[in-house]
């Protein structure tokens, strides 16, 4: 190893792999060898019989599918407002004068402790958990965005201007596309924000869904299922990347180039 | 006939607390004529690119005026065509949407637009990269495609601030060539700015030497060099006399420079 130096793609799969290898042989010394309660820690073997159950006879794949129906609503209703809300403040610096001070303080507010103003004000359905996404989101989208819109390069702008741009060209010609793959980026780590606000609103006033799932887990001292909960998120999480990051580079080809 | 006035202009940046204000341009006065091909040669800090930037909308002057055809300048237009030192071409645009832009934001249709942009792409000798991105050419080519995008605006005057200044003696000296052929045949109006002595002559008609900063016009040398020109022009002795007088000139001029520094 010498700092920088690039490994082959075949060295790096094998590093990975070889990560999981040696997690799970840990988890398994210290589960099978009795270094550790079976009530705090289920065995490898059992999370995965535990797993098969929850998706053969408990209808876990329900919960699955009400999560991800969750995150996404709450990340594409933060999205469709902060999107244009951050190009317009990083356009137009009268409209960031405006907006910024209160989007930095709002970013700070931590969406989990909304929630139980949310139950409140939304009961326990399902506008209460797309809400928290939406508060955990949309302020972040929009400072990001705004900052992205407003670092596009001066000298890009000149030259439009000089070939006769008028103002709506060069927000619809130069700072959209110069700005779209950042903020593309920005939407990929923001998702992966929404999942841990989810998860946390399912925890505490759910009837559906992966959180409430473990907390009915966490009631029985089943481990086992709480683990594969916990598992299934990290995959679609990876998933959920992986597609982004796919659908980032087919759509800027120019980026890549 | 006087195509682009400018008249009196001087620009005054604004003081930083604690500074003084600084003095780019002195009032500077200067007529291009139709068809012209003016070099503005000077050190850096002389105030020539800033000059460049009011002509072209991009900055305001803090006195006097910039006309083009009798119409005061009071911003960006694209009746004048600028090419940048940097690289300005828009990373997500290929070659040819790039010199289509501004075709693109007149409304021109889209096979107008292509029939232009690729009778440009024929002139800076570009045939087969229509479809790359900037980011697969060199430097050189990213500086044709920039000059292609500005003239397919067909603009009143073409201004180009030191545009192959990042470049290698060789590509330089080819591009100078490639430049020189496009206004011997088009007989387009040329401001281009330079701090390189021998692109000043072998391009200009009229070389203008300006002083360090503050700046102003200290000198004004025709260039009676026959049409067309070709490298090997370089090396005669009426190249090399004029050479001789402007390295003259500017040595004052950068010897003021460093010693202010």
């Amino acid at each position: 190893m010498r700092p920088l130096e690039p490994t082959t793609s075949k060295q790096r799969v094998a590093y990975g792999l070889a990560f999981f290898v040696l997690f799970i042989a840990l988890w398994s010394w210290a589960t099978f060898g009795g270094h550790v309660s079976k009530t705090f820690l289920a065995n490898p073997l059992t999370m995965v019989q535990e797993g098969y159950e929850l998706l053969a006879k408990q209808g876990f794949l329900f919960d699955i599918g009400m999560t991800i129906w969750r995150v996404i609503g709450g990340f594409v209703l933060a999205a469709v407002i902060a999107v244009p809300l951050g190009v317009l403040m990083g356009a137009y610096k009268p409209v960031e004068a405006f907006l910024e001070p209160f989007v930095s303080f709002a970013r700070y507010l931590p969406a989990s402790a909304f929630i139980p103003l949310l139950i409140l004000w939304a009961g326990i359905g399902e506008l209460q958990k797309l809400l928290v996404i939406f508060i955990g989101a949309v302020f972040q989208i929009i400072l990001m965005v705004a900052i992205t819109v407003g670092a596009t390069r001066r000298d890009l702008v000149e030259a439009a201007y000089t070939l006769g741009a008028r103002d709506s060209g060069i927000i619809r010609r130069v700072l959209l596309p110069s700005a779209a793959p950042e903020i593309a980026e920005i939407l990929r780590l923001v998702l992966g924000w929404a999942w841990t606000y989810v998860i946390v609103a399912e925890l505490i006033g759910s009837s559906s869904g992966i959180g409430h799932m473990i907390t009915d887990s966490q009631a029985l001292l089943n481990t086992g299922q709480i683990i594969f909960g916990i598992i299934v998120i990290g995959l679609i999480g990876l998933i959920s990347d992986f597609l982004f990051k796919a659908f980032n580079a087919w759509l800027f080809p120019w980026k890549l180039a | 006939m006087t195509l682009l006035r400018i008249d009196r202009v001087s620009r005054t940046f604004s003081a930083r607390t604690g500074h003084a204000p600084t003095r780019a341009l002195e009032p500077t006065t200067l007529d291009v004529g139709d068809n012209d091909f003016v070099t503005i040669l000077g050190p850096s800090g002389c105030g020539k690119s800033t000059l460049l930037r009011i002509i072209a909308g991009l900055d305001r002057p803090t006195s006097g005026r910039v006309t083009l055809d009798g119409r005061e300048v009071t911003g960006p237009g694209a009746d004048r065509g600028m090419v940048f030192q940097s690289y300005t071409l828009f990373p997500w645009l290929t070659v040819r949407e790039n010199i289509a832009f501004g075709l693109r934001e007149r409304g021109a249709s889209q096979a107008e637009r292509h029939e232009i942009a690729d009778a440009f792409i024929r002139r800076v000798g570009l045939s087969g990269f229509e479809n790359h991105w900037p980011k697969q050419l060199s430097g050189g080519m990213q500086q044709r495609t920039a000059i292609a995008r500005a003239l397919a605006n067909d603009p009143k005057i073409l201004l180009l601030d030191e545009p192959f200044g990042a470049l290698d003696n060789q590509t330089r000296a080819l591009m100078q060539e490639m430049l020189l052929g496009i206004w011997e045949r088009d007989q387009k109006t040329v401001l281009f700015v330079t701090h390189d002595i021998e692109e000043a002559i072998f391009l200009g008609s009229r070389v203008i030497v300006m002083s360090a900063r503050p700046g102003r016009i200290k000198a004004e040398i025709a260039v009676d060099l026959p049409h067309p020109r070709s490298y090997k022009i370089k090396t005669t002795p009426e190249f090399v006399a004029l050479k001789e007088r402007l390295v003259e000139e500017i040595r004052t001029e950068a010897l003021k420079v460093a010693e202010q520094a």
